[in-house]
């Protein structure tokens, strides 16, 4: 007999009494009814900010990147700094629905559907900054390597920023596709229960016409674990490649072996960071708190305890080494201009440092890792953290280089650099609330498909397995094999 | 309803090749010392010290991966390796035993102020600019004091971790507080040991005992590679154990669901690995700077270029291949034959990342490694066998017990 049995011990990862109908009345409840003024008021501040963001590019490609404080020394400043802080981010939603997948983490279905929602947008925002960091935005189309008539003019296939290219246009299609089809038997859902003609043509077409038969699920199955297959490796790969854009070269902080997964794990820490601001304001304002239980909020802070601890061994490696190495460059670049408070910009280290490795040592507790104030909190501070790393990285290794002479006095950014950093908040927010709206915020099927071993009212009927004896136990229901 | 064979009795068979593994290995020590270690000139005297040192350390850090997962599984909640989770429990009773060894290896070296080895022991190095400045770590009481509190922690952790886990064969059950508690009171446990494993084996202990060999060089990658080249050497290891006691008709109630899985660890950290591999060697190729290039001079263009490329067939050519399919992890032959090829794969990379630069010259692969690594293999056998015969082979009132049973992936 096959037996869906898990651990009396263990949470429920559903709550509530539930059933299939109640799961997708709750789920596509926020989509059926009229946005909440809270919706409109968020939206519109998200446009707003959008709007000056394309008016801060206007200026940079009309004037050029002399509307923005870089200079020859510092040619990377805030625009490279946000760049990879988004990327970063984009990395929380395809290890949610890959790598956990792989780790049979259940309770990723609750959080799955909209990290992968927050992966892509955060991943567009980053495209953004090279692209018109190039100054020359019309001539952005240079990087693909297409037959063309430039003669021996190509791009350059040693550099890691055409590496970068190709890492992150395919990190960004495949996270588009798995999120998509994963998202094809939930708009079938919608339709089915749409009341206007429009509403069930528009969630028709959307859902590629679903019905639910078992071929279609037994193809999507198939098609969601060669997905998972092909993400798992580009969530190391993108983080990997933005790493080399530093590590390649031989600026002292840059050069070192152990950014590739160190990049990883800091990309993940912040991804998770984000995920977690976003579903503590999702719950709350969809009434979603018995899909996204304490038990999830606990799980991502797990994470971001693991992950920040792991961020920190590797910034102390890097310190230490700065030391060890005996390199007097190295040595001036960590010991100087980074670990020393009242340098230029020591601020911004301790700042990434206390951010970063020391307050996220409070999820040791799981008092703290269950208390949705501090989670919340600690979320901002994570996400301000990890901006921080990236702009140590960049400005506080190039300030300062080889050449004294070349050195560059205090960057601080224009309020048009700034802007196209608000813009790109503008950007995401825009999208979020559109997916809020529209989409269904959870994957129904698979919450759906979880409900009967780990929903709260279906464990409380599992209690003869409990007091059974393991050779009982195993021979009631482990399979022959 | 049959009873399940709970005790694990050491068959004859075992014990005679352990016998005889220890035996050649105490012989080949034997000859080594009389030949190189006393005998030879002052090259065969590192030579042997060295094979000694890389086989201690590579064993110690494998039996130690076993503790390291099951804590890594304990904080993951996980369920599925309750089923066999004695095995890395019996490997890991090795830490204090093969940590012992190393430690009287080390303190030999520096004892003997051996600065062909560690050159940050000589005199010159209080004068050499770049050494002088690491003295700071690189000294004999820092050295000393880090590796006792090192491998005694391993230890000591470990066999609390051990301790607890034998609460689960008591006829009590565990469901409701007594569960929580217990699963609480091992996940306080394992987390201490996690973050002692981070200190140690994930920063300072492979560059102490091991990138101090070449006092000049440096890389940030060092320990997080050597951390996944021991972890899954340490994983086939436990699969080994796994597959054997299966074929004695052990283990009842692990299947080749639970083989699939150890077969992914084998198989994603083996590409891990790789990954550091890589990421470490493009860095320093693509940079080319003297000082750091200089460490794969002779790995690459020297004598040890053969091993070099059998390092990454063995290490990633082979697993990738072999272990991508799912049959070829739910296969009992084919997995044997991967931990074997992955355990030899690793320890050609231990031997290459320490004697590649004891003896920068010539290759000095021979009867002494394999002696050695014969002891080693034999003593292992030998105390983990008996380790195993010391508690029921399945902790059968474990809360995740039942999950593991029903275990499928």
């Amino acid at each position: 007999m096959h037996l869906k049995y898990e651990s009396q011990l263990r949470e429920p990862l559903v709550s509530g009494n539930k059933d299939y109908h109640q799961v997708s009345e709750d789920i596509c409840r926020p989509i059926e009814v009229k946005p909440t003024k809270l919706w409109y008021v968020g939206f519109f501040i998200a446009i707003t900010f959008l709007c000056f963001g394309v008016y801060c590019v206007y200026r940079e490609v009309t004037y050029g990147i002399g509307q923005w404080n870089l200079n020859k020394t510092i040619g990377w400043g805030w625009d490279i700094t946000n760049f990879v802080w988004w990327v970063g981010i984009g990395h929380a939603g395809t290890l949610i629905s890959a790598i956990l997948l792989l780790f049979r983490q259940g309770w990723r279905t609750g959080v799955n559907r909209a990290a992968e929602a927050m992966t892509i947008f955060a991943v567009m925002c980053a495209g953004q900054f090279p692209v018109f960091h190039m100054g020359r935005v019309w001539m952005a189309f240079f990087v693909l390597p297409y037959p063309n008539t430039r003669g021996p003019l190509w791009p350059n296939f040693n550099s890691p920023l055409l590496w970068d290219v190709f890492a992150i246009s395919t990190y960004l299609t495949v996270s588009l596709l798995f999120w998509y089809s994963g998202l094809l038997p939930d708009f079938a859902t919608v339709r089915d229960r749409a009341k206007t003609k429009l509403r069930k043509m528009l969630y028709g077409v959307a859902a590629f016409g679903w019905t639910g038969s078992t071929k279609h699920w037994q193809r999507h199955e198939s098609l969601s674990l060669v997905l998972a297959g092909l993400s798992t490796p580009l969530v190391l790969s993108v983080h990997t490649i933005v790493s080399f854009d530093f590590a390649t070269s031989v600026i002292p902080g840059w050069h070192t072996t152990i950014f590739p997964p160190y990049f990883v794990a800091g990309a993940v820490f912040s991804g998770f960071a984000m995920v977690q601001t976003l579903m503590l304001m999702l719950r709350k304002v969809f009434l979603l708190e018995d899909y996204i239980t304490m038990g999830h909020i606990e799980a991502m802070n797990k994470v971001i305890v693991l992950t920040g601890s792991i961020v920190g061994v590797a910034y102390l490696t890097e310190l230490f080494m700065g030391w060890y190495s005996q390199n007097k460059f190295e040595g001036y670049t960590f010991w100087y201009s980074r670990a020393n408070l009242f340098s230029p910009y020591g601020w911004s280290y301790w700042g990434m440092m206390a951010c970063n490795v020391i307050s996220p040592q409070i999820f040791w507790f799981r008092k703290l890792r269950r208390n949705i104030y501090v989670t919340f909190f600690m979320s901002i501070i994570v996400n301000i953290g990890m901006w921080f790393e990236r702009f140590v990285i960049i400005v506080t290794s190039l300030y300062r280089d080889y050449l004294p002479s070349s050195w560059s006095p205090y960057y601080s950014p224009t309020i048009w650099e700034m802007g196209f950093y608000l813009g790109t908040f503008g950007l995401f927010f825009t999208c979020f609330f559109l997916f809020a709206k529209y989409f269904p915020v959870i994957a129904i099927a698979e919450i759906k498909a979880v409900l009967k071993t780990s929903g709260e009212n279906f464990k409380e009927t599992v209690g003869k397995e409990e007091e059974m004896q393991p050779e009982t136990f195993a021979h009631e229901y482990a399979h022959a094999h | 309803m049959a009873s399940i064979r709970e005790q694990f009795e050491i068959p004859g068979k075992l014990k005679t090749w352990s016998y005889a593994l220890i035996g050649v290995g105490v012989l080949a020590f034997i000859l080594g010392l009389v030949t190189k270690g006393i005998g030879g000139n002052e090259h065969d005297h590192n030579v042997f010290i060295g094979t000694l040192m890389y086989n201690s350390i590579f064993f110690t850090l494998i039996c130690n991966a076993s503790m390291f997962f099951i804590c890594a599984t304990t904080l993951a909640m996980g369920g599925w390796q309750v089923v066999f989770r004695r095995i890395p429990e019996a490997i890991s009773t090795m830490v204090p035993i093969f940590g012992s060894i190393t430690f009287v290896i080390l303190l030999y070296i520096i004892g003997s102020h051996n600065h062909h080895i560690y050159h940050w022991l000589s005199e010159e190095a209080k004068s050499d600019p770049v050494l002088k400045g690491k003295l700071g770590f690189l000294n004999p009481t820092f050295y000393i004091t880090w590796s006792v509190l090192t491998i005694g922690l391993w230890s000591v952790l470990g066999a609390r971790i051990r301790k607890l886990s034998s609460e689960a064969d008591d006829a009590i059950t565990m469901n409701g507080e007594a569960g929580q508690s217990f699963i609480w009171r091992n996940t306080v446990s394992a987390a201490l040991f996690i973050v002692w494993f981070a200190l140690t084996v994930g920063s300072t202990v492979p560059w102490l005992w091991m990138m101090s060999i070449d006092a000049h060089w440096y890389s940030t990658m060092y320990s997080w590679y050597t951390f996944a080249s021991s972890f899954v050497s340490g994983m086939s290891l436990i699969a080994l154990w796994v597959v054997y006691l299966k074929n004695k008709g052990y283990l009842e109630y692990a299947n080749e669901e639970h083989l699939h899985d150890i077969g992914k660890f084998m198989f994603a950290f083996s590409i891990f690995w790789t990954y550091l591999w890589f990421s470490q060697y493009m860095l320093i190729w693509y940079a080319n700077i003297p000082e750091e290039t200089i460490y794969f001079k002779h790995r690459v263009q020297g004598p040890y270029r053969g091993l070099f490329f059998l390092n990454i067939i063995l290490n990633f050519v082979c697993p990738i291949l072999i272990l991508m399919k799912r049959g070829a992890k739910r296969n009992y032959t084919l997995i044997t034959f991967m931990s074997v090829l992955i355990i030899f794969g690793h320890w050609v990379d231990f031997y290459q990342m320490v004697m590649g630069s004891i003896s920068k010259e010539e290759v000095t692969l021979g009867w002494l490694d394999f002696g050695i690594a014969a002891l080693f293999v034999g003593l292992m056998i030998f105390f983990v066998a008996k380790a195993l015969a010391k508690k029921p082979l399945m902790p059968k009132y474990h809360p995740f017990l039942k999950e593991s049973i029903i275990h499928h992936t």
